[in-house]
């Protein structure tokens, strides 16, 4: 399998913050798979996320991407970060109408062509939001607005789909119809590298599990991990 | 108090026969105004965003001689550059003193600093998700700032309207550097000064008029965009 990522002694501290909120010594991650990142509170998860959508700089370490170190330069890392989207944990949508915020995100990423409306209402209907077009975006509920924020990241079509807590504040119809859509997104070539507390959601994605505390790399153990936590 | 009520009368009387002379007045202080909120914008706007957005040194006190040039009072700058546009001044050879260019080239040092606060604490104040958001769906830097600026377009249009505030409602800038020539760079404030001084109390009671009407007009038009966008 291609490597998609590779982390080398990569470490990051917030400003002001003693101790590193991330500090890995080696972690890799293949092309077209699942991985789910678990961990408690303040174990850097979403630090790593952010590395990995290129948002946040390390102070030390090296990143390499699609085996190419990544340069923090200019112009290089918009470049990059065109094959990455990474949708945060509590997103944020323009003002408008969900409609709206799917044509800005193609717009941004220069897809622009006469199957723009199509790519928007296909998007859309995989996260069972087909009828929001008109809905102003800013006035849904929490869990729709992930579900629209995930439909804008897809239309995008990505190379790599990073989900910070992606089923938190939605009902269980809503998770079970996301998790079949994040389970098809490998076999797409998307590789997903899901944030999450809940264990048993990585079972079920049958993910490859990343196990983090306090910024370090805890195991990549999944098989062990799985049978531990169904023990 | 029959002063004031007669005076009132006749003020609305030159308004509604249209009096040439107040028309012309209020035409020049918004074409000049208009044209310096304009260059102050193009200069004001990109130097507020990129202060806000990044860490450097000496950022706190940038900001504390942005806060000190808010107050920045009128005739100071009328005076500095009436400094460099006079005969003997370093700009004194394009003949600019006592034009309507002089008066924008004032009105623009004096919204820059209040355009430039403006901007930003809006960009300070704004969503701190919105560059990352733009980012990570394919933004390049300057589209980055492009969708800061469209997703905070209320707070840089509040910015705006202060600095418009500032310049049409100023009276030193208008005087030494326009110097108050009637039909070319007679002002609003300068005439209702010139007017008022000759005993012409309703003529520069009706420029005042105008001139809160135009602050009324500018607010309801910015309401009425903000209650359109929702």
């Amino acid at each position: 399998m291609k490597e998609l990522y590779r982390l080398e002694q990569l470490r990051y501290r917030y400003d002001k913050q003693q101790r590193y909120a991330l500090d890995i010594e080696s972690l890799s991650f293949e092309a077209g798979h699942l991985y789910s990142l678990h961990g408690a509170n303040g174990s850097g998860k979403s630090t790593l996320l952010n590395c990995l959508a290129l948002l946040l700089t390390p102070q030390s370490g090296e990143l390499y991407f699609r085996q190419r170190r990544v340069q923090r330069g200019w112009f290089s890392l918009p470049r990059l970060r065109r094959h990455i989207t990474l949708v945060h944990q509590s997103p944020y949508l323009f003002d408008g109408c969900v409609s709206d915020n799917l044509r800005m995100a193609l717009r941004l990423k220069g897809i622009c062509s006469n199957q723009t409306q199509q790519t928007i209402d296909r998007a859309l209907e995989s996260v069972g939001l087909g009828d929001f077009h008109q809905r102003n975006a800013r006035e849904l509920s929490g869990g729709e607005q992930k579900r629209v924020a995930i439909a804008r990241a897809l239309a995008l079509q990505p190379k790599v789909l990073l989900l910070d807590e992606p089923t938190a504040n939605m009902d269980k119809y809503s998770v079970e119809r996301l998790e079949q859509l994040i389970c098809t997104l490998p076999d797409q070539g998307i590789t997903v590298i899901i944030a999450s507390h809940d264990l048993t959601q990585a079972q079920r994605l049958n993910s490859r599990i990343i196990e983090l505390e306090s910024g370090r790399l805890l195991s990549t153990d999944d098989m062990g991990l799985k049978e531990e936590a169904y023990a | 108090m029959d002063f004031i009520v007669e005076s009132l009368r006749t003020a609305f009387a030159l308004i509604l026969s249209l009096d040439g002379e107040v028309f012309n007045t209020v035409g020049t202080s918004l074409t000049i105004s208009s044209m310096a909120i304009f260059f102050a914008t193009l200069i004001s706007v990109p130097i507020g965003i990129v202060i806000a957005l990044n860490q450097f040194s000496g950022k706190t006190f940038c900001l504390t001689i942005l806060n000190t040039l808010m107050a920045l009072p009128t005739v100071v700058v009328g005076l500095v550059v009436y400094g460099f546009l006079s005969r003997q001044g370093p700009l004194g050879q394009f003949g600019l003193l006592f034009t309507p260019a002089a008066m924008v080239i004032g009105q623009i040092i004096l919204a820059t600093p209040i355009v430039t606060n403006y901007t930003l604490a809006a960009v300070v104040g704004s969503d701190p998700r919105i560059l990352p958001t733009a980012q990570t769906l394919g933004a390049g830097p300057l589209t980055g700032v492009m969708v800061l600026v469209k997703e905070i377009r209320f707070g840089i249009m509040a910015a705006l309207i202060a600095g418009f505030g500032r310049i049409i409602a100023e009276v030193g800038v208008a005087m030494m550097l326009g110097g108050n020539i009637r039909g070319y760079t007679r002002t609003m404030t300068t005439a209702i000064a010139l007017e008022t001084s000759k005993g012409e109390f309703a003529f520069g009671l009706a420029l005042g008029m105008i001139l809160l009407s135009v602050a009324l007009a500018i607010n309801i038009f910015l309401n009425f965009l903000q209650q359109r966008s929702r």
